[in-house]
């Protein structure tokens, strides 16, 4: 036996030893797939006992969208679970016991077609009893109409709805939970209006998310006499600001809207302190609302808006969120827009399931669209498939001191607007 | 022995096939409705790769444009949505992505070797962000949504690309333009010499290979139900082909159907068992694959019947 | 504030340039009337935000070009190396409050150790399985593929994929009435510095010497007496230590992520070829051309910066396929 052979009968083993496990993985499904046919000829007899509710989701662990599963949702449905099971457990009364509650996470490795294709396996091979919603604006549109194919619940996550919104009638079982465009850039405008910003300046990535936005601000900002001195889209990836803060400059814009994702909004701070660039106004898309900007940028987040928003003065539970997520995660790793209507997303199933004792889809759905909830933001319920405004407890959020303060609308502004920011330190 | 003589009859091989093929047809009648989908990305992965071979291995021309190709067929999907049946749309996306490569094909006669493997692979890129520029600019919409078809129609479509491909394959293997296409890999000028057009086979194989790739995204597009152009011409697609080529074994038609089947099936059950450490895992195997096996599955299985068969003085090393 | 930009009208173009005649623009702010000095200054931006970019783009590639041109290593892992580079100097800069400049001390030996292990263990054995050249081309690129994963896998463990970043030398400074960003001219400068000693090295030294006869004939440099398998693992190391330099200077001024590494390897492949795959100067000059050409489009429309790289790639493959310098 040389080393050669030794390394060949390594690799071997190890070939063995994946296909194996694959192949239990077909042996151990085989058996579930049995009493799903067997559920169907008996009917409306007595519900099977159940020991566990299992959570099923297609979430990116790796790839370009991974960053939003450690910082964004993924901190509080892991958490939730282990709340869930401190308590004992979800009670269900069809099966008259609380059930805790076990994850179930695959990676779909930023992939379009295999995010549908292992949430299909979820719903149809594992039969998960609830599912995650995948990662992004574009696999959140894919995945409502395919869970509501096979009649499965899906409360939106990390992305927006905007183009859904007209298919909402159709996708019952779909329920949007993060604020988006339609919720905020009417805010948005309001505030820009308020403080006489004259002209603005839009960039926005060349994405769902960026078409969204800079769609939904161009013409209310026409319609309020503002005017829009550029549009621009980016691309992903794009590594060079420095000609769009020159022309934004050269402009004289009053205000820059950002609509980027993190990496491209964190390099226009960056290159607007480095150009010195400080207009009356500066909003970024997500990214900005993250713990980890303060962390990044330090003083020079003074001033800077992105979306939202909540604090820990939004409300007492609010601060109590924040304390669990940190004692949780072992760091402040705080999404300060979307981590509360997540959260918020996970109660009302919860609540739903308690209040209609059963964990039947069809059921659940109608609970959800119609009852109002009692959560983390307050008192919510769903409008066509959708939480309207006034639930969130916040749209724009301005770092100011080092918190991410809500500013607009009005009513729930946890600190007066800055208007125009403050100059960049240092300069 | 008596499987010998069993595998030695004529019949043995096309009754094996059509046995094969039979089971396929009625898999959706006997197994759980996952494993048709499963199945049907297994597909999808064995007719890019069997594409990808039908060009890439004979001439030795790594071509890294596969998913422009796929890309385009997904694009068609959503383009043409419900206006026309299915399988128009799956003709069309084919025909596309064949009229683009024959253009692609014609414009590189000149590049060899690593210089075709990054023009391809700069057209993949270059595609994606005028498509972008283009729908955002111009069109005006984010993505496109997908109309889906059911489980079963996919798997059938992808059954009769995979069987076409198959064929074309096999018959241009066992042709004179075959032999003349692999003699673009070992000497190019001979080639010419031997009275084939060779220019013209060569383009017309690369368009046609792009023919089926494309064809492989329209249908899978369905089962994406939504897409833009970051989905659909994702780099990733583009390095999958060759690489599970590789793991096969090239060289020989099952090489790169074994190869992207199992590949496949390994990425399906790590990122499903091991989520969290699928990505090492994957790597682990990539590298441990082209250090130990550069002959692939086809490779391993050969020196494992030399090792427990083949006798005692057999040479493992190639 | 610009001194040009006092002397200028105040809104030159606010009805012309709005949103929905976005695609008449660029033909609009070509001709628009402006005052001489604007236009001048518009110029001097475009070319000093390219030279910027460019000496970037340069830094990225230098060493994929020596890996390239001498080893024969398409390295697609290449970007990983960088990403390894930026990680470390975060690391010390925000647990240790390491300068970042010292990092280039700390992160090139990393890198290079790195560097050398990976050829050794991995390529040269791959090497010694594959005589034929064509074939280890193929072979070595889908090796590097397979490293790819396997470093990001094991920065996902250490780093997590969130992003993470630190401020340092962020405000602007002037040389004369032009405008720069501090930590890029820095960026610029490094970028020049070690590229001109990485090719003084290959030129003046004796091991550079050995490198690059072993790139222009293995055998007679073999029959000299030069270890070849050694010049390649050191040529590779080399790459990956150019590549973890490049990590450092770009962490200063860009966001870390641990999947930051395939779009450098993209950019890095551009540069290489518009080159001259193996030309170090070569990738130099391919560096600021597309730095140039990508702010030149950034001012047109920043959203067909990319497409014009790439377009602008191919055309030259086909015009000129061994690049720029290539021989």
């Amino acid at each position: 036996m040389t080393k050669k052979g030794f390394l060949f009968l390594v690799l071997i083993a190890f070939m063995a030893v994946a296909l194996v496990v694959g192949g239990c993985a077909e042996e151990g499904a085989a058996p579930e797939t049995e009493p799903e046919n067997g559920e169907e000829t008996e009917g409306e007899g007595p519900v099977e006992d159940k020991d566990v509710l299992v959570f099923g989701g297609a979430r990116s662990l790796t790839g370009p969208l991974a960053i939003q599963d450690e910082s964004c949702f993924g901190p509080v449905y892991r958490m939730w679970a282990d709340e869930v099971n401190a308590r004992g457990g979800i009670y269900v009364e069809e099966y008259g016991k609380q059930l805790p509650v076990e994850l179930k996470i695959y990676d779909d490795t930023s992939d379009m077609g295999t995010m549908t294709r292992l949430l299909e396996k979820l719903m149809v091979e594992d039969q998960v009893d609830f599912l995650l919603a995948p990662i992004s604006t574009a696999f959140l549109h894919a995945a409502a109409p395919i869970c509501n194919e096979h009649g499965y619940l899906l409360m939106g996550a990390e992305g927006g709805a905007k183009e859904l919104e007209p298919m909402m009638a159709g996708l019952p079982y779909f329920f949007s939970v993060l604020n988006y465009a339609t919720h905020q850039v009417p805010a948005l405008v309001d505030m820009l209006v308020e403080n006489e910003i004259e002209s603005v300046a839009i960039i926005f990535i060349a994405d769902q998310h960026g078409i969204e936005y800079s769609g939904d601000t161009i013409p209310l900002l026409e319609m309020n006499g503002i005017d829009v001195a550029f549009s621009k889209s980016v691309p992903l990836g794009i590594d060079d600001m420095s000609a769009l803060i020159n022309e934004a400059k050269e402009a004289d814009v009053d205000a820059v809207l950002c609509y980027a994702y993190p990496d491209e909004n964190f390099l226009m701070v960056g290159q607007s302190i480095e150009m010195d660039f400080n207009p009356d106004m500066m909003l970024f898309g997500p990214g900005v609302c993250f713990e980890v900007f303060h962390d990044i940028f330090g003083p020079a987040t003074e001033g800077v808006m992105g979306w939202g928003a909540w604090n820990e003065k939004s409300s007492p539970e609010a601060a109590d969120l924040v304390q669990r997520i940190t004692e949780h995660e072992g760091s402040r790793n705080i999404d300060w827009w979307g981590q509360v209507p997540y959260y918020a997303g996970l109660q009302i199933l919860e609540q739903a399931i308690e209040m209609s004792g059963t964990i039947d889809h069809e059921v659940l759905k109608d609970v959800i669209a119609t009852e109002k909830f009692d959560t983390v933001m307050g008192e919510v319920w769903f409008e066509n498939g959708g939480i309207p405004a006034e639930c969130y407890p916040g749209q724009i959020g301005q770092w100011q001191n080092g918190i991410f303060e809500v500013v607009a609308p009005a009513d729930q502004a946890t600190a007066e607007p800055i208007i125009p920011k403050p100059a960049w330190p240092g300069q | 022995m008596n499987l010998k003589t069993i595998k030695d009859n004529r019949y043995f091989y096309p009754a094996l096939y059509i046995l094969i093929l039979v089971l396929f047809i009625a898999m959706p009648y006997i197994t759980a409705p996952y494993t048709i989908i499963l199945l049907s990305s297994i597909f999808m992965y064995v007719a890019l790769t069997l594409s990808w071979t039908l060009f890439s291995g004979p001439t030795g021309y790594t071509s890294l444009a596969t998913a422009a190709f796929f890309g385009l067929g997904l694009y068609m999907a959503g383009i043409l949505g419900d206006s026309v049946p299915l399988i128009v749309a799956v003709i069309c996306g084919g025909l596309i992505s064949f009229v683009l490569a024959f253009i692609i094909g014609a414009i590189t006669l000149r590049l060899r070797g690593i210089y075709f493997t990054i023009f391809t692979f700069g057209l993949v890129e270059l595609i994606k962000h005028l498509m972008l520029w283009w729908e955002i600019n111009i069109v005006g919409v984010r993505g496109r949504f997908v109309p889906r078809a059911d489980n079963a129609t996919v798997f059938y479509i992808l059954l009769a690309i995979l069987v076409a491909l198959l064929l074309t394959t096999y018959f241009l293997k066992s042709s004179r333009y075959g032999m003349a296409l692999s003699s673009i890999g070992s000497n190019e000028e001979a080639a010419i010499h031997i009275g084939i057009n060779v220019v013209n086979l060569k383009i017309i194989t690369f368009a046609s290979s792009a023919f089926f790739i494309g064809m492989t995204g329209t249908i899978m597009a369905t089962r994406w139900s939504y897409i833009d152009p970051y989905i659909a011409f994702d780099t990733f697609y583009s390095f999958l082909p060759p690489l599970m080529a590789i793991f096969g074994g090239l060289g020989n038609l099952f090489g790169p159907l074994l190869g992207a089947a199992v590949f496949s099936y390994l990425q399906e059950t790590l990122i499903t068992r091991f989520p969290y450490s699928y990505m090492l895992i994957f790597g682990l195997i990539m590298v441990i694959t082209i250090l130990y096996l550069p002959n692939g599955l086809i490779g391993l299985y050969q020196i494992i019947r030399q090792r427990f068969i083949g006798g005692k003085h057999a040479d493992t090393s190639s | 504030m610009h001194a040009g930009y006092l002397n200028g009208p105040a809104a030159v173009e606010p009805g012309i340039v709005s949103g929905s005649c976005r695609h008449m623009k660029v033909a609009c702010r070509l001709y628009n009337a402006r005052t001489g000095v604007d236009y001048m200054t518009s110029i001097i931006n475009i070319l000093v935000n390219g030279l910027i970019l460019g000496g970037i783009y340069a830094l990225t590639s230098v060493g994929l070009s020596m890996q390239y041109g001498v080893a024969r290593i398409f390295n697609i892992a290449h970007g990983e190396f960088i990403m390894v580079g930026a990680f470390i100097t975060w690391m010390l800069y925000t647990s240790l409050g390491v300068n970042p400049l010292i990092c280039l001390a700390v992160a090139g030996p990393i890198l290079f150790i790195l560097g050398f292990i990976i050829h050794r263990y991995m390529f040269k054995t791959l090497k010694d399985k594959i005589p034929s050249p064509a074939a280890f081309e193929g072979n070595s690129m889908l090796l590097a593929f397979g490293i790819m994963f396997v470093i990001q896998s094991i920065a996902i463990y250490l780093w997590g994929t969130s992003i993470k970043g630190y401020n340092y030398m962020a405000y602007s400074v002037y040389l004369g009435d032009i405008r720069f960003s501090a930590n890029r001219l820095l960026i610029l400068f490094f970028a020049l510095v070690l590229c001109g000693l990485f090719y003084l090295f290959l030129t003046r030294t004796r091991p550079g010497k050995a490198i690059r006869a072993a790139a222009q004939d293995p055998e007679a440099a073999s029959l000299m007496g030069v270890d070849i398998n050694k010049m390649l693992a050191l040529c590779f190391a080399l790459g990956a230590m150019m590549a973890g330099f490049a990590g450092v200077l770009l962490s200063m001024a860009y966001q870390l992520q641990t999947n930051m590494g395939l779009p450098y390897t993209i950019i890095a492949i551009i540069v290489v070829v518009l080159g001259g795959l193996g030309s170090i100067p070569g990738s130099m000059l391919g560096g600021f051309i597309l730095g140039i050409i990508g702010s030149i489009v950034n001012t047109i429309d920043p959203g067909l910066t990319l497409a014009a790289y790439y377009l602008l790639f191919m055309i030259l493959l086909l015009v000129r396929p061994s690049g720029i310098l290539g021989r």
